[in-house]
C-alpha cells in the first residue's frame, strides 16, 4: 500500500531537491548532466549513517533547509553544512543517525556553516527514476519529485528499511567546512591549460578568486582579474573556426568540474552544467576538490591548487573508502 | 519603552534595498514597518530572495549598504519598537 511510507513537505526551503550519487550517468553525449549532490562526501556519509547504500536518493538542502513531517517511524541523518536541525523543536546532532517517530517534524534552518546540508532517510527516497537516476535536474524539469525541487504540501515516497539510530561519523572522517571564508580547491591541469602562457597559468593559480552570487548548480562564477589572464600563441594565432577571442576554441566536450574561461570570466561547470561549448577549460576540479564547491558561499575565496591526475584519483578512491561503514562509531 | 531588534540575514549574497535599479527603496530609515514587510533582496544562486522584517517597528538604520555583501547571521537593519 505504501500510503504511510512517506514524508510531507511543510516548508520546502531553498530549492531542496532529491539527488542520488553518482547521478544520471551515461547521457552526457545527449546533453544531460550527471546532476547529483554538490558535496558527495557529506551526501554519501548521510546515507551510510542510516544504513543505505552511499548513493541512495536523499535530499540536498541549499542555504535554507526544509521542514518535513514523517508519516512513519524511521531513522534519519543530517550532514554537511550546519543548518541547525531540530526534531519537534529539539536540536539534534549533525553526522549522527537519529530515530524519528511517526508524526514528528524535522526542521532545518539556514546554513550557519557551509552552504548545503544533506538529509538521508533509512530506505531512501522512492521517487520515480528518470533515465536511471532520481537526481533532480532543475533546468530541464526532470528527475527529483514531479520534475523539480520540493514544494510545500508534497507527499514524498520512502523506501522501507529500519536503520540504526545512535551512530555517528568519526571526527576524522568528516569533511572540514572552513569558517575563515577561504577554500583551497584542488584542480588538475587541462584539458586546455596549453592555451595559456606561463604567466596566465600562474595568475590562475595565485589569485584569490571570489565566488559570485551569480552561481548555482550550473556554474560557479569567479570574480577576479580574469581580464589579465594571458594566453599562449596558439590561442591568439589560430584558425578562424576557433573563434575570435583568445578563450574561444572550436566547440568541444566539457568535463564536469571544468574551470571554463568564458571570455574574461572563469566559470566552474558543476553538477547541472553544460556538456559542450566553445570556450577553453584550462583546469578541471576533480572529485577531491569538488565537494568544497558544494559548501562554499558567495563572497568566499576560492584558491585553486594544482595536483596531478594520479593524486586526484588516489584521493577519490580514499574518499570512497571514507564514505563507508568503517567511518562510523557509536554515538 | 522602546527596544531594538536586529533583522538578520539568513542567506549569503549581495543585499539590495530596491526591487530594481530604477525603483524606489523598499523602505527608508525612519519608516515604520510591520512584521512580514520586505526590507530588501539578497541575490543568491542567480535569483533574488526577499528579506522580510520579523518584527514591527521603526527602521532605525540599515547595517548593510545597498549592494553590500552579506553572510548568514549578519544584521541587515535595526528596528525600534515601542
Amino acid at each position: 500500500m505504501g500510503g504511510e511510507a512517506m514524508f510531507e513537505v511543510i516548508k520546502a526551503g531553498l530549492e531542496t531537491a532529491v539527488q542520488d550519487y553518482p547521478g544520471r550517468i551515461g547521457y552526457w553525449n545527449q546533453g544531460f548532466p550527471p546532476s547529483g549532490p554538490m558535496d558527495s562526501w557529506s551526501f554519501r556519509l548521510a546515507n551510510v549513517l542510516v544504513g543505505n547504500e552511499p548513493g541512495e536518493a536523499a535530499l540536498e538542502c541549499q542555504f535554507v533547509g526544509p521542514e518535513l513531517r514523517f508519516h512513519r517511524d524511521t531513522v534519519v541523518a543530517v550532514t554537511g553544512g550546519d543548518m541547525q536541525p531540530r526534531l519537534d523543536g529539539e536540536p539534534i546532532e549533525l553526522w549522527t543517525s537519529v530515530a524519528v517517530k511517526k508524526g514528528q517534524t524535522l526542521t532545518l534552518s539556514y546554513a550557519r556553516t557551509g552552504a548545503r546540508g544533506y538529509i538521508a532517510i533509512a530506505g531512501g527516497i522512492r521517487t520515480e527514476p528518470w533515465l536511471g537516476s532520481r537526481s533532480t535536474f532543475h533546468k530541464a524539469g526532470v528527475g527529483g519529485f514531479e520534475g523539480g525541487a520540493l514544494k510545500e504540501g508534497q507527499q514524498v515516497p520512502l523506501g522501507d528499511a529500519q536503520g540504526t539510530p545512535g551512530l555517528r561519523v568519526k571526527d576524522a572522517a568528516r569533511p572540514t567546512i572552513v569558517t575563515d571564508k577561504r577554500w583551497l580547491v584542488e584542480v588538475t591541469a587541462g584539458p586546455n591549460d596549453d592555451w595559456l602562457d606561463e604567466a596566465g597559468r600562474k595568475l590562475f593559480l595565485e589569485t584569490d578568486w571570489k565566488l559570485s552570487p551569480k552561481s548555482d548548480r550550473t556554474g560557479y562564477r569567479l570574480d577576479g582579474p580574469g581580464d589579465r589572464i594571458t594566453f599562449a600563441d596558439k590561442a591568439i594565432n589560430k584558425r578562424p573556426e576557433h573563434g575570435s577571442i583568445p578563450s574561444n576554441i572550436i566547440d568541444q566536450g566539457y568535463p564536469n568540474g571544468a574551470v571554463n574561461l568564458a571570455g574574461e570570466t572563469p566559470i566552474i561547470l558543476v553538477k547541472d552544467g553544460p556538456s559542450m561549448g566553445g570556450f577553453i577549460n584550462p583546469y578541471t576540479v576533480p572529485t577531491v576538490g569538488f565537494w568544497k564547491l558544494g559548501q562554499a558561499r558567495p563572497g568566499e575565496v576560492l584558491r585553486l591548487t594544482e595536483i596531478s591526475v594520479d593524486e586526484a584519483q588516489k584521493q577519490a578512491v580514499e574518499m570512497t573508502r571514507i564514505c563507508s561503514g568503517e567511518s562510523l562509531e557509536s554515538a | 519603552m522602546a527596544s531594538e531588534h536586529t533583522v538578520e540575514a539568513q542567506l549569503p549574497g549581495v543585499f539590495y534595498r530596491r526591487p530594481s535599479p530604477e525603483a524606489d527603496e523598499y523602505v527608508k530609515e525612519g519608516d515604520k514597518v510591520s512584521a512580514g514587510d520586505t526590507l530588501g533582496l539578497i541575490e543568491l544562486m542567480k535569483s533574488y530572495h526577499e528579506v522580510k522584517a520579523d518584527a514591527s517597528g521603526k527602521v532605525k538604520k540599515f547595517l548593510i549598504e545597498n549592494e553590500g555583501e552579506v553572510q548568514p547571521g549578519e544584521g541587515i537593519a535595526v528596528l525600534l519598537s515601542e
